[in-house]
């Protein structure tokens, strides 16, 4: 046995925080998804609805704008639930898209290259790497959601004044918590078919079949069965009936927004379930 | 545990018990080590648990049964454990899409080390494996060897204190492969753990200080190959002895109990003796020396690692 002399010293300076440590992850992710031509252009079309949401907002506070318009209709057009939930269909529909194209590259790679022991082999846990790619996909997918309901919202809340946001507050609130729900089952869902499908189109593909086959199921149980709770396994569906209470608008037939929101957390819970189980550096055989 | 058995642990790579099973599969068996610092090659066949015992030690995987502790420290402790761990898998990790540098840079930012810290070392990492031409090409372009390097690059740029290595040396030439050799005892003898596993068991018996031989997820034996050798009874011991008078020699040394079997060299300058008792054996040697044979030299034929692998697990 050789003579050892320990002469090494370990590392003494200063380390960043935790959360610098943590965005890294993200932070790379982020550069590599926005160099994608599809990911930047469905993004930038996402920004259309909320400029059009914005000219809406600017002309219901400007009466002198509507003169000449039909008072009933005058009476029609107003900034309220309504208004926030209509808004939050179409750029709903947008980040399923995106989570789509973006979610797809996120871990299937990591796998397929072995690379998971890599990140592993850093001070890094399985829970925050999980966290880290959660964090990729929502942070892209909030650009185009809450972050510019948000702004439409301050807009409204800007011209119409604070007697308009005391009796609206819930309002905002709602949109962005509605919001942060679709987000985290989009996420789970794009990273889930990410960990089961190594080839990035197909899991674009199961991605997005996710949502159309829950709701096609859900719609045979309702006419097969003739009830109407066949579609609370439609994540859609129940993420609608949720907004809806949560915007104090009224909300389609069928199981109410307390069973929609027991049947989303099942959802979220049985998708974390399936990353956990796949998110592992080693492979166990059984 | 006394201080002094404290101090000790703290400088070794300690598993005690430790079993793992993946389902109804064996991993690893009951496996109780006492690593100290230096160079320790783990040998044994594919499937052996090799890898199985490196993903413990990184904590990559968790033992069923039993504990571990590298240099004080639980793997199950990610945070304070990789901070002195460097690993490089066999496979390749690096993403084609990255550069070397940006590659190695990118890992030292999650140890939290500033950009500026983390370039350098990145830097540092990438001259001690002679990539630094290539540190600004991507990994897709980069050849088997240089992918290799790059690993080790990775594995080595934060200066941990434990090394764990899976089969580093394979793919590179022999000039890159001397250069980490040298890198490997380098660091050796600064104290640190260096732990590889080889297929090459040349390559180990050349830079390893200890061995570890594993098989069906056992440990076989453990120390320095001559230690393991002296340990292998059953199998007598080989010694090439060099000599003017060949026939002579070996006519002595046959008289003697403990020589089983005597091979003269085709030059009859020399012979392969084989002995149950090496001590017998050099005092053999002794007397037949003052009786006035001139013998020029004697070197143990099979206290290395090839042989040692093949006494107890060739046969398996």
């Amino acid at each position: 046995m050789s003579v050892y002399k320990r002469g090494y010293q370990r590392y003494s300076g200063q380390l960043t925080t935790p959360w610098a440590r943590f965005l890294v992850l993200p932070r790379y992710a982020w550069r590599r998804l926005y160099q994608q031509r599809l990911v930047l252009l469905l993004t930038m079309l996402a920004f259309v609805w909320p400029l059009v949401c914005a000219a809406f907002i600017y002309l219901t506070n400007h009466a002198e704008l509507l003169q000449g318009l039909d008072p009933e209709f005058r009476q029609f057009i107003q900034v309220d639930g309504r208004f926030f939930s209509i808004f939050m269909y179409v750029q709903a529909g947008f980040a399923v898209f995106i989570a789509a194209l973006a979610g797809p590259g996120l871990i299937a790679p990591d796998l397929a290259n072995n690379a998971l022991p890599l990140y592993f082999s850093r001070p890094l846990t399985r829970w925050t790497y999980a966290l880290a790619r959660l964090t990729v996909l929502v942070g892209m997918l909030s650009v185009v959601t809450w972050m510019p309901g948000l702004i439409l919202f301050a807009f409204q809340v800007g011209l119409a004044g604070g007697s308009w946001f005391r009796a609206n507050w819930t309002l905002g609130v709602g949109m962005i918590s509605g919001f942060l729900v679709w987000l985290l089952i989009l996420s789970l869902v794009a990273m889930a078919s990410s960990a089961y499908v190594k080839w990035r189109v197909v899991a674009a593909a199961v991605s997005l079949a996710f949502f159309f086959i829950l709701s096609g199921v859900g719609e045979m149980i309702d006419q097969v069965l003739r009830v109407t709770w066949g579609h609370i396994i439609d994540p859609a569906w129940a993420v609608n009936q949720v907004w809806c209470a949560l915007l104090g608008v009224e909300a389609p037939e069928g199981p109410g927004a307390a069973a929609s929101a027991v049947a989303l957390a099942a959802m979220i819970l049985l998708l974390v379930l399936v990353i956990e189980r796949k998110l592992r550096p080693v492979e166990i055989v059984s | 545990m006394s201080a002094s058995e404290r101090a000790s642990a703290d400088a070794a790579v300690v598993f005690n018990e430790v079993s793992k099973f993946y389902g109804d599969v064996l991993g690893v068996n009951r496996v109780t080590l006492n690593i100290p610092p230096g160079i320790t090659s783990l040998v044994g066949p594919n499937g052996s648990g090799k890898t199985t015992l490196m993903n413990l030690m990184t904590g990559l995987i968790h033992p069923d049964h039993g504990s571990i502790l590298m240099r004080g420290i639980s793997p199950r402790d990610p945070e304070a454990l990789m901070r002195i761990t460097g690993y490089a898998t066999q496979y390749d990790t690096a993403p084609r899409w990255a550069t070397g540098f940006t590659f190695i840079t990118t890992g030292l930012l999650l140890f939290g080390y500033s950009r500026t810290a983390a370039e350098e070392k990145a830097w540092k990492a990438l001259e001690r494996v002679s990539l630094t031409d290539a540190a600004n090409r991507k990994v897709a372009g980069y050849s088997k060897g240089m992918r290799q390097r790059v690993r080790l690059a990775q594995a080595i740029a934060h200066d941990p204190e434990v090394l764990v290595l899976d089969e580093p040396l394979n793919g590179l030439d022999p000039l890159v492969r001397a250069e980490t050799i040298a890198l490997f005892r380098l660091w050796a003898n600064e104290g640190k753990h260096v732990i590889l596993s080889s297929h090459v068991l040349q390559e180990v018996d050349l830079i390893s200080d200890q061995v570890v031989l594993i098989a069906n997820g056992m440990i076989i034996a453990e120390g320095s190959i001559r230690t393991v050798r002296e340990e292998i009874e059953e199998h007598p011991s080989q010694y090439l002895v060099r000599c003017h008078d060949a026939s002579g020699v070996a006519s002595l040394l046959f008289s003697e109990d403990h020589v089983t079997e005597i091979r003269l060299n085709s030059d009859r300058m020399g012979l392969l003796v084989m002995t149950t008792d090496r001590e017998q054996f050099a005092r053999a040697l002794g007397r037949i020396a003052l009786n006035g044979h001139r013998i020029e030299g004697v070197v143990p034929a099979d206290e290395n690692v090839d042989a040692v692998y093949e006494y107890l697990i060739g046969g398996e």
